[in-house]
């Protein structure tokens, strides 16, 4: 019959008249993402083993990892650095970790007004995270691997 | 009191006229600007609304929620848009043929304002009760090409005059068959005057008596004021904004208030010829009036909302293969009812 299809469109776009609408209104409602959204980076920062395999996976060259040998000749973390202006979050980085001390979370807000600031100072941002509480601090294991 | 409610705008015209005593030269001047100015404030009034009740529509039927921050859900919207049109820079592009570009949107809100002359608003509330009621419509409808043609070719820009051209091509098809949707109901009522045809409604809305007569009026009304599925004068995939490219600030406001006048002059038709007019149980006629005008121009936006655009060889095909002949046949179909209808009642209708 000529015109049904006109019909059924106008059916459904009736239909959506009264559907529950989609719209999440933002700055009010945090959407809810998924666990395994990559749009952040996080480092558990005594884990790392400062080994820069994450520095060497990364395509654009944003991980900057600075270690120092301590009074054991054990390499410790001096700084790490990621320049997020130019980072895919493609995730190389948290796959090739072999402490899986990095990984992606799902915090999203991450503009900022100056290049500069893109800089995240990880190792910073972990202190700031065991500040507000969101990660219990371990001390770091002593003993063990001296050897190895 | 209903009596009250629905003689309100005639109580404060008698009180006008009463005011100036026996000085009918002067109460009738009077009267005209009065009735001027509450044709714009209504026209303007109606155009808010239609704006704002065009997005949250499209917004809804997309599920989306549309405008949610100015005021209660975003329902005020039209302030900040307004604000922000008139805040805009008055710019003039440098090859633009002057005068003509700068009348455009004039000629065109001010055609659009012209025809409210002869909408009943409601009983007794025609501004002017002209005996071609339905004429004078029909010739200011056509007459509303020639701003767009004018916009398209002083803008100088291909885009223009490519959007103006397709405005007289398409107008004009559409102009026959919509002329002669209307006259199927010319035919039953023998006159053209609004106010009679809608006194004609009394007992049964001729939209019953012309169910083809309102389909093709609404399809080649829809295509008349260049709305979407028939937006190809100003089909934005295809060349910027046709005819108002150039346009911007209140300039292009004009334009758009127009567009969304011409929507009301459409509506407000379809409710007068089709729909009964005022004509209405309990509530005062003005309200029965603005309840259809909602009603069409909800469903004119309900179309716009799920249809694709025509292309354009479709659009002339359509025009003239289909809804001519169907608004013709169903000429010849009233003919033959009336006909029958005076030979077993005779003495009844012209």
């Amino acid at each position: 019959m000529i015109g049904k299809g006109l019909v059924k469109g106008l059916g459904i776009t009736l239909r959506h008249l009264f559907d529950k609408k989609l719209t999440e209104f933002y700055p009010e409602v945090k959407p809810n993402l998924p666990p395994r959204t990559r749009s952040s980076m996080f480092l558990d920062a005594p884990k790392c083993i400062g080994c820069g395999i994450c520095a060497n996976s990364c395509p654009n060259k944003v991980i900057d990892v600075s270690t120092a040998k301590d009074e054991n000749n054990k390499k410790v973390l001096t700084g790490y650095t990621m320049d997020t202006g130019r980072c895919l979050f493609c995730g190389l980085c948290v796959e090739a970790c072999p402490s899986k001390c990095l990984r992606t979370t799902t915090e999203f807000e991450n503009a900022e007004f100056t290049r500069e600031a893109l800089v995240w100072d990880m190792m910073k941002k972990y202190q700031d995270a065991v500040a507000r509480g969101e990660v219990t601090a371990e001390p770091k294991q002593e003993g063990g691997k001296d050897n190895g | 009191m209903p009596q009250f409610g629905s003689e309100i705008f005639l109580v404060i015209a008698h009180w006008i006229r009463g005011l100036l005593g026996g000085n009918t030269l002067a109460a009738d001047v009077v009267m005209n600007i009065v009735k001027f100015l509450m044709i714009y404030i209504v026209l303007v009034l109606a155009v808010c609304v239609f704006v704002m009740m065009e997005r949250k529509v499209c917004a809804w039927m997309q599920l989306r929620v549309g405008p949610n921050r100015l005021g209660p859900h975003g329902w005020m919207q039209i302030i900040g848009d307004m604000v922000k049109l008139m805040g805009k820079e008055d710019f003039r592009p440098d090859k633009v043929d002057k005068w003509p570009w700068a009348l455009a949107p004039m000629f065109f809100l001010g055609i659009s304002i012209m025809v409210f002359a002869v909408i009943p608003f409601g009983k007794n509330m025609v501004p002017v009760d002209l005996d071609l009621g339905i004429f004078y419509i029909i010739g200011l409808s056509a007459l509303s090409t020639l701003p767009i043609v004018t916009a398209g070719w002083a803008s100088n820009n291909k885009y223009s005059l490519l959007g103006g051209m397709r405005s007289v091509a398409q107008m004009i098809s559409y102009e026959v068959p919509l002329v002669f949707s209307l006259l199927g109901v010319v035919m039953i009522t023998q006159t053209f005057k609004t106010s009679a045809i809608v006194e004609a409604q009394q007992h049964v809305w001729f939209i019953l008596l012309q169910p083809i007569g309102f389909v093709v009026y609404v399809i080649s009304a829809m295509a008349e004021i260049n709305r979407a599925p028939f937006d190809l004068i100003e089909a934005e995939s295809e060349f910027g904004c046709g005819y108002f490219t150039e346009y911007s600030g209140l300039r292009f406001g004009l334009f758009y208030m127009a567009e969304y006048a011409n929507l009301f002059i459409v509506a407000a038709v379809a409710a007068t010829v089709f729909l009964g007019g005022w004509q209405g149980p309990f509530l005062p006629g003005w309200l029965w009036f603005a309840i259809k005008v909602l009603f069409v121009v909800f469903l004119i936006m309900w179309f716009r909302w799920t249809f694709p655009r025509f292309r354009v060889d479709h659009l002339m095909h359509f025009g003239w293969k289909v809804l001519l002949p169907l608004s013709l046949a169903n000429i010849v179909i009233t003919g033959i009812g009336i006909y029958i209808y005076q030979l077993i009642y005779p003495g009844i209708g012209g």
